[in-house]
Protein backbone atom coordinates (compact mmCIF):
# COMPACT_ATOMS: atom_id res chain seq x y z
CA UNK A 1 0.00 0.00 0.00
CA UNK A 2 1.12 3.38 -0.97
CA UNK A 3 0.97 5.92 1.91
CA UNK A 4 1.29 9.41 2.52
CA UNK A 5 2.54 11.25 5.72
CA UNK A 6 2.97 14.83 7.23
CA UNK A 7 4.85 14.92 10.25
CA UNK A 8 6.30 17.38 12.26
CA UNK A 9 9.83 16.52 13.47
CA UNK A 10 12.48 18.82 15.90
CA UNK A 11 14.51 21.23 14.07
CA UNK A 12 17.49 19.84 15.36
CA UNK A 13 20.17 17.92 13.08
CA UNK A 14 19.77 14.22 12.87
CA UNK A 15 15.45 14.64 13.54
CA UNK A 16 14.71 14.48 9.51
CA UNK A 17 16.87 10.97 9.38
CA UNK A 18 15.42 9.71 12.47
CA UNK A 19 12.26 10.16 11.17
CA UNK A 20 12.73 8.01 7.94
CA UNK A 21 14.95 5.87 9.20
CA UNK A 22 11.63 3.52 10.83
CA UNK A 23 9.99 3.23 7.79
CA UNK A 24 12.61 1.05 6.79
CA UNK A 25 12.38 -0.79 10.00
CA UNK A 26 9.12 -2.12 8.87
CA UNK A 27 10.08 -2.84 5.35
CA UNK A 28 8.89 0.13 3.63
CA UNK A 29 9.95 1.51 0.68
CA UNK A 30 10.61 5.43 0.78
CA UNK A 31 8.82 6.82 -2.63
CA UNK A 32 9.51 10.78 -2.31
CA UNK A 33 9.91 12.92 0.70
CA UNK A 34 10.00 16.97 0.58
CA UNK A 35 11.50 19.06 3.99
CA UNK A 36 9.15 21.85 4.30
CA UNK A 37 11.31 24.38 5.72
CA UNK A 38 8.70 27.10 5.15
CA UNK A 39 6.26 25.71 7.49
CA UNK A 40 7.72 25.69 11.06
CA UNK A 41 4.90 25.10 13.92
CA UNK A 42 6.11 25.13 17.33
CA UNK A 43 10.17 24.70 16.72
CA UNK A 44 9.06 21.95 14.54
CA UNK A 45 9.50 21.67 10.65
CA UNK A 46 7.03 19.70 8.67
CA UNK A 47 7.84 16.52 6.45
CA UNK A 48 5.96 15.13 3.49
CA UNK A 49 6.92 11.56 3.16
CA UNK A 50 5.24 8.88 0.66
CA UNK A 51 6.28 5.38 0.91
CA UNK A 52 5.34 1.97 0.42
CA UNK A 53 4.57 -0.78 2.73
CA UNK A 54 3.13 -3.96 2.79
CA UNK A 55 -0.36 -3.95 5.09
CA UNK A 56 -1.70 -2.39 7.94
CA UNK A 57 0.22 -4.10 10.14
CA UNK A 58 3.34 -2.54 9.41
CA UNK A 59 1.97 0.72 8.95
CA UNK A 60 0.64 0.49 12.40
CA UNK A 61 4.00 -0.90 13.96
CA UNK A 62 5.62 2.52 11.57
CA UNK A 63 3.02 4.85 13.74
CA UNK A 64 4.20 3.25 17.18
CA UNK A 65 7.91 3.81 16.39
CA UNK A 66 7.32 7.47 15.07
CA UNK A 67 5.45 8.22 18.68
CA UNK A 68 8.41 6.64 20.41
CA UNK A 69 10.74 8.81 19.09
CA UNK A 70 8.63 12.18 19.25
CA UNK A 71 7.28 12.41 15.74
CA UNK A 72 4.50 14.26 15.31
CA UNK A 73 1.71 12.74 12.84
CA UNK A 74 0.14 15.76 11.72
CA UNK A 75 -1.86 13.47 9.27
CA UNK A 76 -1.50 9.73 7.23
CA UNK A 77 -3.77 7.70 5.21
CA UNK A 78 -3.73 9.29 2.08
CA UNK A 79 -3.44 5.90 0.49
CA UNK A 80 -3.22 6.05 -3.46
CA UNK A 81 -2.87 2.42 -4.55
CA UNK A 82 -6.06 0.52 -3.72
CA UNK A 83 -6.82 -3.21 -3.93
CA UNK A 84 -9.41 -3.72 -6.46
CA UNK A 85 -11.31 -7.27 -7.37
CA UNK A 86 -13.79 -8.75 -9.60
CA UNK A 87 -16.93 -10.66 -8.61
CA UNK A 88 -19.42 -12.44 -10.79
CA UNK A 89 -22.64 -13.49 -9.54
CA UNK A 90 -24.64 -15.96 -11.74
CA UNK A 91 -28.55 -17.02 -9.92
CA UNK A 92 -31.72 -15.35 -9.56
CA UNK A 93 -31.51 -11.65 -8.66
CA UNK A 94 -32.49 -8.42 -9.97
CA UNK A 95 -30.35 -5.42 -9.78
CA UNK A 96 -31.92 -4.09 -6.94
CA UNK A 97 -30.55 -7.08 -5.23
CA UNK A 98 -27.15 -6.54 -6.17
CA UNK A 99 -27.59 -2.79 -5.17
CA UNK A 100 -28.69 -3.48 -1.87
CA UNK A 101 -25.70 -5.76 -1.29
CA UNK A 102 -23.34 -3.02 -2.11
CA UNK A 103 -25.25 -0.81 0.08
CA UNK A 104 -24.93 -3.33 2.79
CA UNK A 105 -21.64 -4.06 2.35
CA UNK A 106 -20.48 -0.27 1.97
CA UNK A 107 -21.93 -0.06 5.54
CA UNK A 108 -18.65 -2.47 6.40
CA UNK A 109 -15.95 -1.60 3.77
CA UNK A 110 -15.68 1.79 2.58
CA UNK A 111 -15.09 1.47 -1.51
CA UNK A 112 -12.92 3.80 -3.66
CA UNK A 113 -15.29 2.73 -6.51
CA UNK A 114 -18.06 0.16 -7.38
CA UNK A 115 -18.83 -1.25 -10.77
CA UNK A 116 -21.32 -3.04 -11.84
CA UNK A 117 -22.34 -4.57 -15.43
CA UNK A 118 -25.10 -7.11 -16.38
CA UNK A 119 -25.21 -9.87 -19.01
CA UNK A 120 -27.29 -8.78 -21.72
CA UNK A 121 -28.76 -12.38 -22.62
CA UNK A 122 -32.39 -12.35 -21.95
CA UNK A 123 -33.63 -15.79 -22.83
CA UNK A 124 -33.15 -17.48 -19.51
CA UNK A 125 -33.77 -16.51 -15.71
CA UNK A 126 -30.69 -15.94 -14.57
CA UNK A 127 -29.21 -13.07 -14.31
CA UNK A 128 -24.99 -12.41 -14.48
CA UNK A 129 -23.67 -9.77 -12.72
CA UNK A 130 -20.03 -8.70 -12.84
CA UNK A 131 -19.00 -6.28 -10.11
CA UNK A 132 -15.30 -4.71 -9.78
CA UNK A 133 -15.06 -2.74 -7.21
CA UNK A 134 -11.61 -0.76 -5.09
CA UNK A 135 -11.06 -0.61 -1.87
CA UNK A 136 -8.40 1.15 0.25
CA UNK A 137 -6.78 -2.02 0.88
CA UNK A 138 -6.41 -5.93 1.01
CA UNK A 139 -7.40 -6.32 4.78
CA UNK A 140 -11.06 -4.09 3.50
CA UNK A 141 -10.70 -7.02 0.57
CA UNK A 142 -10.77 -9.95 3.20
CA UNK A 143 -14.42 -8.43 4.57
CA UNK A 144 -15.74 -7.93 1.47
CA UNK A 145 -15.55 -11.52 0.49
CA UNK A 146 -16.47 -12.55 3.64
CA UNK A 147 -19.77 -10.31 3.27
CA UNK A 148 -20.54 -11.22 -0.72
CA UNK A 149 -19.61 -14.80 -0.19
CA UNK A 150 -22.24 -14.78 2.71
CA UNK A 151 -25.10 -12.99 1.24
CA UNK A 152 -24.49 -15.32 -1.61
CA UNK A 153 -24.62 -18.21 -0.20
CA UNK A 154 -27.59 -17.81 1.89
CA UNK A 155 -30.01 -16.81 -1.06
CA UNK A 156 -28.89 -19.64 -3.86
CA UNK A 157 -26.70 -17.61 -5.65
CA UNK A 158 -23.37 -18.95 -7.40
CA UNK A 159 -20.27 -16.46 -6.27
CA UNK A 160 -16.84 -15.90 -8.45
CA UNK A 161 -14.12 -13.91 -7.37
CA UNK A 162 -11.14 -12.84 -8.64
CA UNK A 163 -7.53 -14.43 -7.62
CA UNK B 1 15.88 -52.55 -7.01
CA UNK B 2 13.17 -54.79 -6.91
CA UNK B 3 9.88 -53.51 -7.80
CA UNK B 4 6.06 -54.70 -6.86
CA UNK B 5 3.29 -52.75 -8.99
CA UNK B 6 0.13 -52.22 -7.33
CA UNK B 7 -2.21 -51.43 -10.57
CA UNK B 8 -1.63 -52.40 -14.19
CA UNK B 9 -4.49 -49.84 -15.73
CA UNK B 10 -2.91 -46.99 -17.77
CA UNK B 11 -0.22 -45.56 -15.46
CA UNK B 12 0.86 -48.57 -14.24
CA UNK B 13 1.59 -49.98 -17.83
CA UNK B 14 2.98 -46.43 -18.87
CA UNK B 15 5.53 -47.23 -15.47
CA UNK B 16 6.72 -50.50 -16.96
CA UNK B 17 7.24 -48.97 -20.33
CA UNK B 18 9.37 -46.14 -18.80
CA UNK B 19 11.14 -48.95 -16.70
CA UNK B 20 12.20 -50.87 -19.92
CA UNK B 21 13.40 -48.00 -21.63
CA UNK B 22 15.30 -46.71 -18.85
CA UNK B 23 17.36 -49.68 -18.08
CA UNK B 24 20.77 -48.29 -19.85
CA UNK B 25 20.29 -45.59 -17.16
CA UNK B 26 19.65 -47.23 -13.73
CA UNK B 27 22.74 -49.77 -15.10
CA UNK B 28 25.00 -46.40 -15.72
CA UNK B 29 23.97 -45.03 -12.47
CA UNK B 30 23.36 -47.42 -9.76
CA UNK B 31 25.05 -50.28 -11.54
CA UNK B 32 21.82 -52.47 -11.78
CA UNK B 33 18.48 -53.05 -13.65
CA UNK B 34 15.28 -52.05 -11.70
CA UNK B 35 13.41 -55.56 -11.65
CA UNK B 36 10.10 -55.84 -11.96
CA UNK B 37 9.12 -58.71 -9.56
CA UNK B 38 5.52 -58.46 -9.52
CA UNK B 39 2.61 -56.80 -11.35
CA UNK B 40 -0.97 -56.80 -9.71
CA UNK B 41 -4.42 -55.70 -11.74
CA UNK B 42 -7.61 -56.07 -9.94
CA UNK B 43 -7.63 -59.78 -10.02
CA UNK B 44 -4.67 -61.19 -11.31
CA UNK B 45 -1.07 -60.86 -10.79
CA UNK B 46 2.57 -61.77 -12.45
CA UNK B 47 5.32 -62.44 -10.36
CA UNK B 48 9.36 -63.74 -10.66
CA UNK B 49 11.61 -63.16 -8.07
CA UNK B 50 14.30 -62.80 -11.59
CA UNK B 51 12.33 -59.84 -12.81
CA UNK B 52 9.14 -60.17 -15.34
CA UNK B 53 9.67 -58.22 -18.79
CA UNK B 54 7.97 -54.87 -18.58
CA UNK B 55 6.94 -55.09 -22.29
CA UNK B 56 5.75 -58.73 -21.82
CA UNK B 57 3.53 -57.47 -19.27
CA UNK B 58 1.94 -54.53 -21.07
CA UNK B 59 1.37 -57.07 -24.06
CA UNK B 60 -0.25 -60.06 -21.91
CA UNK B 61 -2.39 -57.12 -19.90
CA UNK B 62 -3.70 -55.85 -23.44
CA UNK B 63 -4.26 -58.77 -25.37
CA UNK B 64 -5.55 -60.69 -22.51
CA UNK B 65 -7.51 -58.02 -20.50
CA UNK B 66 -5.27 -59.44 -17.51
CA UNK B 67 -1.69 -58.60 -16.45
CA UNK B 68 -1.45 -62.49 -15.05
CA UNK B 69 -2.33 -66.33 -14.82
CA UNK B 70 -2.82 -66.48 -10.86
CA UNK B 71 -6.00 -64.77 -9.29
CA UNK B 72 -5.88 -63.50 -5.86
CA UNK B 73 -8.93 -62.45 -3.37
CA UNK B 74 -6.23 -60.98 -0.95
CA UNK B 75 -3.45 -58.10 -2.55
CA UNK B 76 -1.35 -58.13 1.10
CA UNK B 77 -1.25 -62.08 0.74
CA UNK B 78 0.03 -61.32 -2.86
CA UNK B 79 2.56 -58.92 -1.67
CA UNK B 80 3.72 -61.80 1.21
CA UNK B 81 4.82 -63.67 -0.67
CA UNK B 82 7.23 -61.73 -2.98
CA UNK B 83 10.35 -60.57 -1.86
CA UNK B 84 10.36 -56.73 -3.01
CA UNK B 85 12.46 -53.07 -1.63
CA UNK B 86 9.60 -50.66 -3.45
CA UNK B 87 5.75 -50.77 -4.28
CA UNK B 88 4.61 -48.62 -7.06
CA UNK B 89 0.83 -47.82 -5.71
CA UNK B 90 -0.60 -47.50 -8.99
CA UNK B 91 -4.27 -48.77 -8.30
CA UNK B 92 -7.48 -46.69 -9.01
CA UNK B 93 -8.19 -43.53 -6.77
CA UNK B 94 -11.24 -44.43 -3.95
CA UNK B 95 -11.65 -40.97 -1.89
CA UNK B 96 -14.19 -41.96 0.28
CA UNK B 97 -12.19 -45.39 1.80
CA UNK B 98 -8.41 -44.93 0.45
CA UNK B 99 -9.47 -48.50 -1.39
CA UNK B 100 -7.53 -51.36 -2.13
CA UNK B 101 -4.46 -48.86 -2.67
CA UNK B 102 -4.63 -47.66 1.07
CA UNK B 103 -4.29 -51.26 2.32
CA UNK B 104 -1.53 -51.86 0.36
CA UNK B 105 0.65 -48.67 0.88
CA UNK B 106 -0.16 -49.27 5.03
CA UNK B 107 0.97 -53.36 4.44
CA UNK B 108 4.42 -52.17 2.41
CA UNK B 109 5.13 -49.35 4.94
CA UNK B 110 4.61 -51.83 8.12
CA UNK B 111 7.14 -54.11 6.24
CA UNK B 112 9.62 -51.22 6.36
CA UNK B 113 8.99 -51.03 2.17
CA UNK B 114 9.48 -47.93 0.45
CA UNK B 115 6.34 -47.08 -1.58
CA UNK B 116 5.62 -44.51 -4.82
CA UNK B 117 1.97 -43.46 -4.89
CA UNK B 118 0.08 -41.26 -7.46
CA UNK B 119 -2.84 -42.50 -5.69
CA UNK B 120 -4.87 -39.92 -4.36
CA UNK B 121 -7.22 -41.42 -2.07
CA UNK B 122 -5.07 -42.76 0.52
CA UNK B 123 -3.20 -39.26 0.76
CA UNK B 124 -6.43 -36.98 0.94
CA UNK B 125 -7.67 -39.74 3.54
CA UNK B 126 -4.61 -40.45 5.90
CA UNK B 127 -1.92 -38.79 4.98
CA UNK B 128 -0.43 -37.90 8.67
CA UNK B 129 -1.00 -41.51 9.25
CA UNK B 130 0.84 -42.87 6.13
CA UNK B 131 3.58 -40.08 6.66
CA UNK B 132 4.29 -41.17 10.61
CA UNK B 133 4.35 -44.93 9.63
CA UNK B 134 6.69 -44.24 6.63
CA UNK B 135 8.91 -42.22 9.27
CA UNK B 136 8.61 -45.24 11.84
CA UNK B 137 9.87 -47.70 10.14
CA UNK B 138 12.51 -45.47 8.05
CA UNK B 139 10.30 -45.96 4.64
CA UNK B 140 10.59 -43.57 1.94
CA UNK B 141 7.34 -42.30 0.80
CA UNK B 142 6.89 -40.31 -2.27
CA UNK B 143 4.10 -39.39 -4.48
CA UNK B 144 4.82 -36.39 -6.97
CA UNK B 145 2.83 -37.70 -9.47
CA UNK B 146 -0.30 -37.70 -7.21
CA UNK B 147 -0.63 -33.23 -7.83
CA UNK B 148 -0.16 -32.09 -11.17
CA UNK B 149 0.78 -35.31 -12.88
CA UNK B 150 3.74 -35.14 -14.61
CA UNK B 151 3.88 -31.18 -13.58
CA UNK B 152 6.55 -31.23 -10.21
CA UNK B 153 5.12 -29.46 -7.41
CA UNK B 154 5.81 -31.34 -4.33
CA UNK B 155 9.37 -32.07 -4.98
CA UNK B 156 9.91 -28.59 -6.32
CA UNK B 157 8.41 -27.18 -3.01
CA UNK B 158 10.26 -29.92 -0.71
CA UNK B 159 13.96 -29.70 -2.98
CA UNK B 160 14.09 -26.97 -5.33
CA UNK B 161 12.80 -24.42 -2.55
CA UNK B 162 14.05 -25.82 0.49
CA UNK B 163 14.69 -23.09 2.72
CA UNK B 164 11.83 -20.87 1.30
CA UNK B 165 8.75 -19.99 3.28
CA UNK B 166 5.78 -20.70 1.00
CA UNK B 167 3.10 -18.22 1.36
CA UNK B 168 0.69 -19.67 -0.47
CA UNK B 169 -0.03 -22.11 -4.05
CA UNK B 170 -3.02 -21.60 -6.28
CA UNK B 171 -3.29 -23.90 -9.40
CA UNK B 172 -5.16 -25.63 -12.28
CA UNK B 173 -5.54 -29.05 -10.76
CA UNK B 174 -8.07 -30.69 -12.67
CA UNK B 175 -7.55 -30.81 -16.73
CA UNK B 176 -11.06 -31.80 -17.13
CA UNK B 177 -12.81 -28.66 -16.00
CA UNK B 178 -9.93 -26.62 -17.69
CA UNK B 179 -10.84 -28.68 -21.02
CA UNK B 180 -14.55 -27.53 -20.75
CA UNK B 181 -13.75 -24.07 -19.37
CA UNK B 182 -11.60 -23.38 -22.04
CA UNK B 183 -14.85 -24.75 -24.58
CA UNK B 184 -17.09 -22.74 -22.51
CA UNK B 185 -14.49 -19.45 -23.96
CA UNK B 186 -15.35 -20.52 -27.64
CA UNK B 187 -18.76 -20.21 -27.21
CA UNK B 188 -19.80 -23.82 -26.11
CA UNK B 189 -22.33 -24.41 -23.78
CA UNK B 190 -21.42 -26.45 -20.76
CA UNK B 191 -23.27 -29.60 -21.49
CA UNK B 192 -21.88 -29.32 -25.17
CA UNK B 193 -18.70 -28.96 -23.73
CA UNK B 194 -18.80 -31.85 -20.98
CA UNK B 195 -20.13 -34.65 -23.26
CA UNK B 196 -17.14 -33.46 -25.98
CA UNK B 197 -14.69 -33.96 -22.51
CA UNK B 198 -16.35 -37.66 -22.10
CA UNK B 199 -15.87 -38.36 -25.90
CA UNK B 200 -12.55 -37.36 -25.99
CA UNK B 201 -11.88 -39.59 -22.79
CA UNK B 202 -11.12 -36.77 -20.58
CA UNK B 203 -14.01 -37.40 -18.69
CA UNK B 204 -15.31 -40.25 -17.26
CA UNK B 205 -19.04 -41.12 -17.79
CA UNK B 206 -19.81 -40.00 -14.42
CA UNK B 207 -18.17 -36.85 -14.43
CA UNK B 208 -19.21 -35.75 -10.57
CA UNK B 209 -15.74 -36.43 -9.48
CA UNK B 210 -13.99 -33.84 -11.94
CA UNK B 211 -16.62 -31.52 -12.73
CA UNK B 212 -17.43 -30.94 -8.54
CA UNK B 213 -14.01 -30.52 -7.95
CA UNK B 214 -13.56 -33.24 -5.63
CA UNK B 215 -10.31 -34.27 -7.68
CA UNK B 216 -9.10 -30.75 -7.35
CA UNK B 217 -9.82 -30.57 -4.02
CA UNK B 218 -7.62 -34.41 -2.97
CA UNK B 219 -4.80 -32.55 -4.89
CA UNK B 220 -5.04 -28.98 -2.68
CA UNK B 221 -5.35 -31.67 0.48
CA UNK B 222 -2.38 -33.37 -0.51
CA UNK B 223 -0.49 -29.91 -0.96
CA UNK B 224 -2.03 -28.67 2.12
CA UNK B 225 -0.51 -31.68 4.43
CA UNK B 226 2.82 -32.52 2.46
CA UNK B 227 3.65 -28.91 1.72
CA UNK B 228 2.35 -26.59 4.61
CA UNK B 229 2.28 -29.24 7.17
CA UNK B 230 -1.25 -29.04 7.85
CA UNK B 231 -3.47 -31.85 9.35
CA UNK B 232 -6.46 -32.14 6.64
CA UNK B 233 -8.11 -34.11 4.97
CA UNK B 234 -10.91 -34.31 1.73
CA UNK B 235 -14.14 -32.65 3.95
CA UNK B 236 -12.08 -30.03 5.29
CA UNK B 237 -11.67 -28.24 1.80
CA UNK B 238 -14.33 -25.84 0.78
CA UNK B 239 -15.46 -27.05 -2.41
CA UNK B 240 -17.04 -25.46 -5.56
CA UNK B 241 -17.55 -27.21 -8.89
CA UNK B 242 -17.97 -25.75 -12.48
CA UNK B 243 -21.35 -27.73 -13.51
CA UNK B 244 -23.19 -23.87 -12.34
CA UNK B 245 -20.98 -21.99 -14.94
CA UNK B 246 -22.98 -20.38 -17.86
CA UNK B 247 -22.01 -19.19 -20.84
CA UNK B 248 -23.43 -15.84 -19.98
CA UNK B 249 -21.25 -15.86 -17.21
CA UNK B 250 -18.41 -16.68 -19.24
CA UNK B 251 -19.05 -14.53 -21.68
CA UNK B 252 -19.58 -11.53 -19.28
CA UNK B 253 -15.97 -12.47 -17.80
CA UNK B 254 -14.55 -12.29 -21.40
CA UNK B 255 -15.81 -8.66 -22.11
CA UNK B 256 -14.03 -7.88 -19.01
CA UNK B 257 -10.44 -9.41 -20.43
CA UNK B 258 -10.89 -12.23 -18.30
CA UNK B 259 -11.44 -16.05 -18.34
CA UNK B 260 -12.98 -18.58 -15.54
CA UNK B 261 -10.39 -21.28 -14.13
CA UNK B 262 -11.16 -24.17 -11.71
CA UNK B 263 -8.74 -23.19 -9.09
CA UNK B 264 -7.42 -24.78 -6.17
CA UNK B 265 -5.55 -22.46 -3.59
CA UNK B 266 -3.83 -23.41 -0.42
CA UNK B 267 -1.84 -21.60 2.31
CA UNK B 268 -1.73 -21.70 5.94
CA UNK B 269 -5.34 -20.60 6.13
CA UNK B 270 -6.62 -21.58 3.22
CA UNK B 271 -8.02 -24.69 1.74
CA UNK B 272 -9.90 -24.06 -0.89
CA UNK B 273 -11.72 -25.23 -4.73
CA UNK B 274 -13.72 -23.09 -6.50
CA UNK B 275 -14.52 -21.37 -9.57
CA UNK B 276 -12.09 -18.10 -9.99
CA UNK B 277 -11.89 -15.02 -12.20
CA UNK B 278 -8.74 -15.12 -13.97
CA UNK B 279 -7.27 -11.85 -16.12
CA UNK B 280 -6.03 -13.21 -19.34
CA UNK B 281 -2.74 -14.05 -20.00
CA UNK B 282 -2.10 -14.90 -16.24
CA UNK B 283 -0.12 -17.76 -15.75
CA UNK B 284 -3.20 -19.29 -14.42
CA UNK B 285 -4.94 -18.38 -17.45
CA UNK B 286 -4.15 -21.37 -19.49
CA UNK B 287 -6.66 -23.36 -21.82
CA UNK B 288 -6.73 -26.99 -22.59
CA UNK B 289 -6.00 -29.97 -20.64
CA UNK B 290 -2.64 -28.57 -19.06
CA UNK B 291 -2.15 -28.16 -15.76
CA UNK B 292 -0.99 -24.91 -13.49
CA UNK B 293 0.19 -23.46 -10.44
CA UNK B 294 1.58 -20.33 -8.98
CA UNK B 295 3.60 -20.82 -5.94
CA UNK B 296 4.15 -17.81 -4.08
CA UNK B 297 7.45 -17.85 -1.77
CA UNK B 298 8.52 -15.54 0.85
CA UNK B 299 12.39 -15.14 -1.12
CA UNK B 300 11.61 -16.34 -4.94
CA UNK B 301 8.54 -14.71 -4.79
CA UNK B 302 5.99 -15.86 -7.13
CA UNK B 303 6.91 -18.91 -9.21
CA UNK B 304 4.85 -20.69 -12.15
CA UNK B 305 4.93 -23.87 -13.69
CA UNK B 306 2.45 -25.65 -16.02
CA UNK B 307 2.65 -29.33 -17.56
CA UNK B 308 0.62 -31.93 -18.51
CA UNK B 309 -1.91 -33.14 -15.38
CA UNK B 310 -2.40 -37.17 -16.54
CA UNK B 311 -1.12 -39.20 -19.41
CA UNK B 312 0.24 -42.77 -19.62
CA UNK B 313 3.77 -41.63 -20.18
CA UNK B 314 3.34 -37.97 -17.93
CA UNK B 315 2.62 -39.65 -14.89
CA UNK B 316 5.09 -42.68 -15.60
CA UNK B 317 7.52 -39.26 -15.64
CA UNK B 318 6.74 -38.30 -12.20
CA UNK B 319 6.83 -41.93 -10.40
CA UNK B 320 10.51 -42.29 -12.52
CA UNK B 321 11.66 -39.13 -10.64
CA UNK B 322 10.69 -40.43 -7.67
CA UNK B 323 12.22 -43.68 -8.25
CA UNK B 324 15.26 -42.10 -8.99
CA UNK B 325 15.29 -40.20 -5.61
CA UNK B 326 14.64 -43.25 -3.70
CA UNK B 327 17.68 -45.08 -5.68
CA UNK B 328 19.73 -42.23 -5.30
CA UNK B 329 18.91 -41.57 -1.21
CA UNK B 330 19.15 -45.48 -0.75
CA UNK B 331 22.89 -46.02 -2.67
Amino acid sequence: MLVNAELYVKDLPGQLVGSLEPISMVNGNIVGVVHNRDRIINHRICVNVTFEVDNNDDLEKLKNVWKARDVLIDSIGSVYKTASMEYLLLGLFNASYVEELIEKAAETVPFESVDVSYSTANHTKTRTAMITVEVLNEDDLDKLNLILEESCREEGIVYIRGL
Amino acid sequence: MRVLISGFGTVGQGFAEVVASRQDFFRERYGKEVRIVCAMDSKTYASDPDGLDPLELVSVKNTAGRVGRNTYEDSVKVMDSVDYDLLVEVSPTDVLTGGVGLTNIVHALECGKDVITVNKGPLALKFPELIGLARKNRCKFRFEGSVGGAMPIINLCHENLMGERIKSIRGIFNGTCNYILSKMDSGQPFEQALREAQQMGYAESDPANDIEGYDAACKVVILANSVFGRNVTFSDVNVTGISSITSEAVALAAANNMVIRLIGEVSDSKLEVSPRLIPKGHPLGISGTLNAAQILSDLAGPIAITGRGAGRKETASAILSDLIAIMDARK
